[in-house]
């Protein structure tokens, strides 16, 4: 039996159900998602607070990285995917028909599983946002590099070599800039997808780390299956099971008491 | 127990397996290996012999059975040689012993008394008009051309000489004064004969006789038309051309040219004063075989050759280029009975031979230390008779392709009758006297200007195909597509070819105008549409998928095409005076070809974009998904997504497939042969054709001699395509592998 305990204890806790606009990064209400005739997300409402990490846990298949993915609307390279229901930013449903997808993404940055650098020196890797912008001045990309390396705790590591070849960096080091990479343009929220489930222990430890120090400036979703990374590095944990919300609550609440069975037994490793 | 040991004898059937497997399959590899290594060395294997030089091996020696030898001459078997002697006399003799027969070389066969007085002066024509000439006493000539009667006795061929009487052995008076004459020159053609000879009353005269039939009494009578040409102080050398068309006569390093016409009349064209600071003293002068380059000796040894070259004051001699033949003075110059290969005998007895067009020096010395007093080249140049002192030698000669260098093949080459030095490659005419010219630059030039051209057309499409069909088409129309264009990729060629020539070519002949405008105005029209959607508001954007967009887009693009080609007669009208070809030829002075670069940018573009196509396609759509999804998540179009991220990505698989394409275009053969006209220019303008190396060797094979050097020239050119294919695909390579090394993903 694996026994779970947070160590995430700093912040305060927040009424997740009545969160003020002002606490609200994204507010997702009863969203339903079919692939095809296949219904994978039913019925989820929650909000996103602000400036904090939100973890979504769940076994396999159970619909948390396809939420995620909802969340930038990466969903819609997905031919067959259909999404009802809102997903609000800044009161704003995204999935309006005069959102700009593009200038969505940039708001709501995205990093995968895998580390996923561009075939480009490293120096190119973090400013590709910055020149899909149009920023092409020098000295403003080299002050973003900086401090996006600075951000993804990589500076140290690359600053004699930015313009290597991404390739040459280690699996770890290759998900901090791709971190660096999606924090250059400055988004409001990042959502990470099991970043560090390609990556060695140590490697784990230096991304959770920085995903701590992340938060101070923006808003984080994680999707992990690893329930001891959701209790060390999220505020608030949701937990999924087949498709459906079952439980969103604090992180310290959800695994010391969680008032549903199914969510027990997860946490628990009665299944998983 | 025998149950839980491995079963030997199923592990021992799978390792036969393995090793079968293993074996066969390097057995393939090595096949294909050594298949192309054949091809190589086969190629080389006929090539190689174009590149050898000269070899002249010593037979046999004997003396000589006449003295005070004028001239000497082989028949075609080389088993008989002549000599005639200053008094007079023909001498036939056995050069080598002979089945059959008693012959021992050098043994006398024939002899014959040709005049009755002791002769004046000798000549003989260029050396495949075989005629020898002796002037008596008193201004007349006695005219001769050694036969030779072949028989089979018991299978073995017998060859009998004879003397053979020109003019049943009359004579023929030449100067109509009657005196004696001291230079002679003679040639006939059909029913006329030229003499032109300096007396011994130092007059130099032209006599043009022609046999007329007197159509009352049917007898032949000659017609004798003389003049006298307007030199004084004696002359060192008189010859006429074989065509009857000119008279060329030598006094020390001045050099006259007199034409003579078809009436008999004679008109000085040239008169030019050797530079003796430059070109030295000449010592001797010959006509070439063809009878078109005038050669000279010179006492320091070189040999210059000069023809007419048309300028502005009509065709004039001019100076073409030398030969440095020996260290000492030219005694005397032998040309080659068909070909432009000549052999140079110097004072010291040194013999050299040279090709005149190649610039081939192809020997220079003594043949095993024997001196050449004289020597002569039988009709079919494999013997080489040499006379020194009374001793004569008998060589074999081995020179096949003195025609051919290295740097004639890739050089400009100043033929005769040319203006300049050109590339040229025209290998067979109709006529004797035709020079082959073999110049592989014309050919591989219109191999890399179809291919370029080829390329212009296809690259942009079907990568553009090739792109939309990875990146943007959804996966079920993508599924019917990507078959369907590489299926035209087994479309025979011979099919594209003769519809490229027989209708394309006439259509873009027709329709000139249009096809210009498709080529501008379809784009425009493309980015037009690009332009007016974009503008639009969003809501109608947003339901304007890729899908629905090009459902519009196609027939827009039909009827912008279509307009086109209504257009065409009324651009040809305003624009052009009713006729493009003409404007093009007669305003910009740009040929018109109605098989030209277009047709076979078009007709091969069609046969190569499948190749570029598969390819292309493959490389894009193998590009991770991941990596075009880390893009987009950054806030990137897709337009942007695809620019920045993938093609970098499957750049290596782009370049392989246009470098894959431009294989296919440079060895393509069908297309080029029926779509190009055939014509070895070299010239980059679109409307004219070309002939590439693949189509050349497709054209000219069929007709070549097996073992000529046009064949081992068809050859070369098989084994520069074999080096451009390779070079091609071997850059590409690399090129590939360094790019993999940069961009490919992981």
């Amino acid at each position: 039996m694996i026994s779970v305990t947070p160590t995430n204890q700093q912040t305060e806790s927040l009424d997740l159900d009545n969160l003020t606009a002002e606490q609200t990064a994204m507010e997702i209400r009863n969203l339903n998602l079919h692939y095809g005739d296949a219904q994978a997300l039913y019925d989820i409402s929650m909000a996103i607070p602000k400036n904090r990490v939100t973890a979504f846990i769940g076994p396999s298949g159970c619909g948390k990285s396809t939420l995620l993915r909802c969340i930038n609307r990466m969903n819609d390279l997905v031919e067959i995917c259909k999404v009802n229901g809102q997903i609000r930013l800044h009161d704003k449903n995204i999935y309006d028909k005069d959102v700009d997808v593009a200038e969505l993404r940039r708001r709501v940055g995205m990093v995968f599983q895998r580390p996923n650098p561009f075939p480009k020196s490293i120096y190119e890797n973090v400013v590709y946002g910055m020149r899909l912008q149009g920023v092409n001045d020098r000295r403003t990309l080299d002050e973003v590099v900086e401090r996006s390396l600075k951000g993804a705790a990589l500076w140290d590591e690359v600053k004699d070599r930015l313009n290597a070849s991404a390739f040459g960096l280690s699996g770890g080091q290759q998900q901090r800039l791709v971190i660096a990479r999606a924090i250059a343009i400055e988004p409001e929220v990042l959502l990470l997808d099991e970043p560090t489930s390609a990556l060695d222990p140590i490697s784990t430890l230096t991304i959770e780390e920085l995903i701590t120090e992340l938060k101070e400036k923006y808003t984080v979703v994680i999707v992990t299956h690893n329930m001891q990374q959701a209790a060390r590095v999220s505020d608030q944990t949701a937990f999924m099971y087949m498709g459906k919300l079952i439980e969103y609550a604090d992180t310290n609440t959800l695994f010391t008491t969680p008032t549903q069975k199914q969510t027990e037994d997860y946490i628990t490793g009665r299944y998983g | 127990m025998a149950a839980a040991k491995p079963s030997m004898g199923a592990s021992n059937y799978r390792l036969f397996k393995d090793r079968a497997a293993r074996w066969s399959v390097s057995f393939g590899g090595v096949m294909v290996l050594v298949a192309l290594l054949l091809i190589f060395f086969y190629l080389l294997y006929v090539i190689e012999p174009i590149f050898r030089g000269v070899e002249i091996n010593h037979q046999r020696s004997f003396e000589s059975p006449g003295d005070n030898v004028v001239a000497m001459g082989m028949e075609e078997q080389s088993e008989i040689g002549y000599q005639f002697t200053a008094d007079g006399e023909i001498i036939y003799f056995a050069l080598q012993s002979k089945r059959g027969t008693d012959w021992q070389p050098g043994q006398e066969l024939l002899r014959g008394q040709l005049t009755e007085q002791q002769p004046t002066t000798f000549t003989q024509t260029q050396p495949q008009n075989n005629r020898y000439a002796y002037a008596v006493p008193g201004g007349a000539v006695r005219l001769v051309e050694p036969k030779f009667i072949n028989r089979f006795v018991d299978g073995e061929m017998q060859v009998e000489p004879r003397i053979g009487e020109v003019n049943e052995g009359k004579l023929i008076q030449v100067d109509p004064q009657q005196q004696d004459l001291t230079k002679l020159a003679y040639e006939y053609d059909g029913e006329s004969k030229l003499f032109a000879a300096e007396t011994v009353d130092q007059r130099v005269i032209v006599n043009f006789i022609q046999a007329k039939r007197n159509f009352l009494s049917g007898e032949v009578e000659l017609d004798s038309k003389v003049s006298e040409l307007p030199i004084t102080g004696g002359i060192d050398q008189i010859r006429v051309t074989p065509d009857l068309r000119q008279v060329l006569v030598r006094q020390k390093n001045r050099f006259w040219v007199f034409d003579v016409t078809r009436a008999g009349t004679v008109r000085e064209r040239q008169l030019i004063t050797l530079d003796s600071r430059r070109f030295g003293q000449v010592n001797t002068m010959v006509l070439l075989a063809g009878a078109s380059s005038v050669l000279f000796g010179h006492d320091n040894g070189k040999i210059t050759q000069w023809f007419e070259v048309a300028g502005d004051d009509g065709r004039r001699y001019q100076f073409i280029r030398d030969f440095q033949a020996a260290d000492n003075a030219i005694t005397d110059i032998v040309v080659e009975y068909y070909r432009r290969t000549f052999y140079t005998i110097a004072e010291n007895g040194d013999v050299g031979v040279f090709h005149t067009t190649s610039e081939a020096e192809l020997y220079r010395g003594q043949p095993d230390g024997y001196q050449a007093d004289n020597l002569v080249i039988d009709p079919r140049a494999n013997t080489l008779l040499m006379r020194e002192g009374n001793q004569l030698h008998v060589f074999d000669l081995i020179n096949e392709h003195p025609e051919v260098t290295w740097s004639g093949l890739w050089q400009e080459v100043w033929y005769e009758g040319y203006p300049e030095p050109d590339y040229v490659w025209q290998s067979t005419s109709g006529s004797d006297d035709f020079e082959p010219k073999f110049s592989l630059v014309p050919i591989s030039f219109g191999t890399i200007k179809a291919a370029a051209y080829a390329m212009l057309f296809a690259v942009p499409i079907g990568l553009a195909a090739a792109i939309y069909t990875a990146y943007f088409m959804s996966p079920g129309v993508r599924k019917v597509v990507k078959p369907t264009v590489e299926i035209m990729e087994a479309l025979p060629t011979v099919i594209l070819g003769f519809l490229a020539g027989l209708w394309l070519a006439p259509v873009i002949e027709d329709y000139l105008p249009g096809i210009i405008a498709v080529i501008i105005l379809v784009p425009l029209a493309i980015v037009l549409f690009a332009l007016l959607t974009s503008k639009m508001p969003q809501a109608i954007r947003s339901r304007l998928t890729d899908g629905r967009a090009s459902l519009i887009l196609l027939p827009l693009v039909a009827l912008v095409g279509w307009f086109s080609f209504q257009l065409s007669p009324v651009i040809e009208n305003l624009m052009f005076d009713g006729n493009v070809r003409e404007y093009l030829t007669n305003e910009l002075g740009i040929t018109f070809d109605q098989r030209n670069s277009l047709v076979v940018g078009i007709a091969m573009g069609f046969a190569v974009i499948p190749t570029i196509f598969s390819i292309a396609e493959d490389a894009v759509f193998s590009v991770p998904k991941h990596l075009s999804n880390g893009s987009l998540a950054l806030g990137a179009t897709t337009w942007q997504t695809l620019t920045k991220v993938v093609l970098l990505t499957a750049s290596p698989g782009i370049f392989s497939a246009v470098m894959m394409g431009l294989g296919r275009a440079v060895g393509e053969t069908m297309i080029v042969l029926m779509a190009t006209g055939n014509t070895p220019i070299m010239d980059w303008n679109i409307f004219e054709g070309m002939r590439t190396l693949s189509a050349n060797i497709a054209v000219e094979m069929p007709e070549s001699e097996v073992g000529s050097s046009h064949y081992r020239i068809l050859f070369l050119a098989a084994f520069v395509l074999f080096v451009f294919t390779f070079a091609f695909n071997t850059v590409a390579e690399l090129v590939r592998q360094r790019l993999r090394e940069k961009y490919s993903s992981m």
